[in-house]
């Protein structure tokens, strides 16, 4: 059985585009017939839940009955892969927890992949953080998703700054989550279903829809975009799946 | 059932003849058909509307909204030819965003064919605009259209690779004369009887370029 995986999708801020990204990992996987499972910490209430109902569960990360739900089950269920979206201001709570029940020590030993997908906000408190979350990171794949979704600038025009900030950590790695066209974000969001079937015109259930064309074109090509650089970082590989399935949908 | 052609008029440049190329074809589609959807892209002056305002509609592709309204139209395989004329200001929009969306491999899907008529120029500008859509356009579905009134001098070599159609210039009374808002080429063939005169046979001719287009493209898909 291949080794378990975890990935955390967090910010100390909200409004950065979390769950968004959670959503496209989540298709990623889907389309690559990766089996996984998902943890939403917007509780009670539940924003991933809503586009991916069958593989999505509400917990409350800061209660241990929920964090054994996610942890002691690892090893025990099927799918090898578990995305945790951490709600707004809970990832550094969220890291010193996993720290404090050994999670990180085992992800340390090897025992498990652990990823942490760092959403960033274009404020300095955002940044800021980077270095805060720095400190738990040994033993974990670091990466730092810079997130345009929300047309969002990096002080690419202040270069210092930029670069105390994103050179910082030595082992992290940069993704670029590029712009989708606000209208297609929306009429995702009005629909309610993984991005995946909004392009193939589908409804959650697998019944025949009627989106826009044009919009569907643009989350297609964004889509595309998203799953370049998971595949530039080898996302697949590193959740241990041997498998190098054909993936639908993309095209 | 048999395609759908969708005709896309356009240049980066102003004053090419574009507006009287979608004139005529839409005059021909109508004539042929009995129906055609006419889209005018112009921002600024509506000009393909101000000729035949019963079939055309105005279209803005500036925002997404705008978008969504032509091209959600523009994709259904549904009989109805369909012609756009693509003011200059919209070139680039237009076609940057049916690259983003996948225009060209959806209608492929959907038995739709779209065939842009390039109106060629011997400037710079229009090169690029040529070459951009020989990257993104099936050669046969890219027609370079030489509109001999406004082209002076040889076209680039890149423009002769491709289909050509050639519009004959006509003399200044004649095109002051089809420049008219109330002219009608149809009703032109139709009412002028003597079949012989300069203007009926320029109609003619190009009508017969639109049919012998369309019967190739449309052929070469069923």
């Amino acid at each position: 059985m291949a080794k378990p995986a975890v990935i955390v999708v967090g910010a100390d801020k909200g409004g950065v585009g979390k769950t968004t990204v959670s959503r496209t990992l989540l298709d990623y996987f889907s389309a690559n017939a990766v089996p996984t499972r998902a943890f939403d910490t917007e509780s009670p209430r539940g924003t991933l839940k809503r586009f991916h109902p069958d593989v999505t569960e509400i917990v409350d990360m800061t209660a241990t009955a929920d964090q054994m739900k996610i942890f002691d089950t690892l090893n025990t269920v099927s799918p090898s892969v578990t995305v945790i979206d951490v709600r707004a201001g809970l990832m550094s709570p969220s890291l010193a927890a996993l720290r404090d029940i050994g999670f990180l020590d085992a992800a340390k030993s090897g025992q498990i992949t652990f990823a942490v997908f760092h959403i960033l906000g274009s404020s300095i408190a955002s940044l800021d953080e980077i270095a805060e979350t720095a400190n738990f990171m040994a033993g974990a794949k670091y990466f730092l998703v810079k997130n345009f979704i929300n047309n969002t600038s990096f002080f690419e025009w202040d270069q210092a700054t930029y670069n105390s900030y994103f050179h910082r950590i030595k082992d992290a790695t940069e993704l670029t989550i590029p712009k989708l066209n606000e209208m297609a974000f929306e009429q995702v969001e009005v629909a309610s279903v993984p991005f995946l079937k909004f392009v193939a015109n589908k409804g959650i259930h697998d019944e025949a829809a009627n989106y826009s064309f044009v919009l569907r074109g643009y989350v297609r090509h964004w889509l595309a975009n998203v799953w370049s650089e998971y595949d530039r970082i080898k996302l697949t590989d590193i959740v241990g799946s041997s498998k190098s399935a054909v993936r639908g949908g993309e095209k | 059932m048999p395609a759908t052609p969708v005709y896309i008029v356009a240049s980066p440049r102003p004053q090419v003849g574009k507006t009287l190329v979608a004139r005529l074809l839409s005059e021909f589609l109508l004539l042929k058909n009995g129906k055609v959807t006419s889209f005018d892209i112009n921002l600024k002056e509506p000009s393909l509307l101000d000729f035949l305002p019963d079939i055309t509609e105005t279209a803005d592709i500036s925002d997404t909204f705008g978008k969504m309204a032509l091209m959600d139209r523009v994709i259904l395989n549904d009989g109805m030819a369909k012609v756009i004329d693509l003011g200059f200001h919209a070139f680039d929009e237009f076609f940057t965003m049916s690259e983003e969306i996948g225009f060209l491999k959806e209608a492929a899907r959907r038995n739709v064919v779209p065939i842009v008529l390039f109106m060629a120029d011997i400037d710079r500008v229009s090169g690029r605009g040529h070459d951009m859509l020989l990257g993104q356009i099936p050669a046969p579905q890219l027609v370079t259209v030489d509109n001999e009134y406004v082209v002076r001098g040889e076209l680039p070599d890149s423009m002769h690779s491709g289909r050509l159609m050639r519009i004959p210039a006509l003399p200044t009374f004649l095109k002051t004369y089809i420049d008219r808002l109330t002219f009608s080429f149809t009703d032109y063939l139709r009412q002028e009887k003597d079949s012989s005169t300069e203007l009926h046979q320029w109609i003619r001719r190009n009508y017969y370029h639109f049919r012998e287009l369309e019967l190739s493209l449309l052929l070469q898909k069923s």
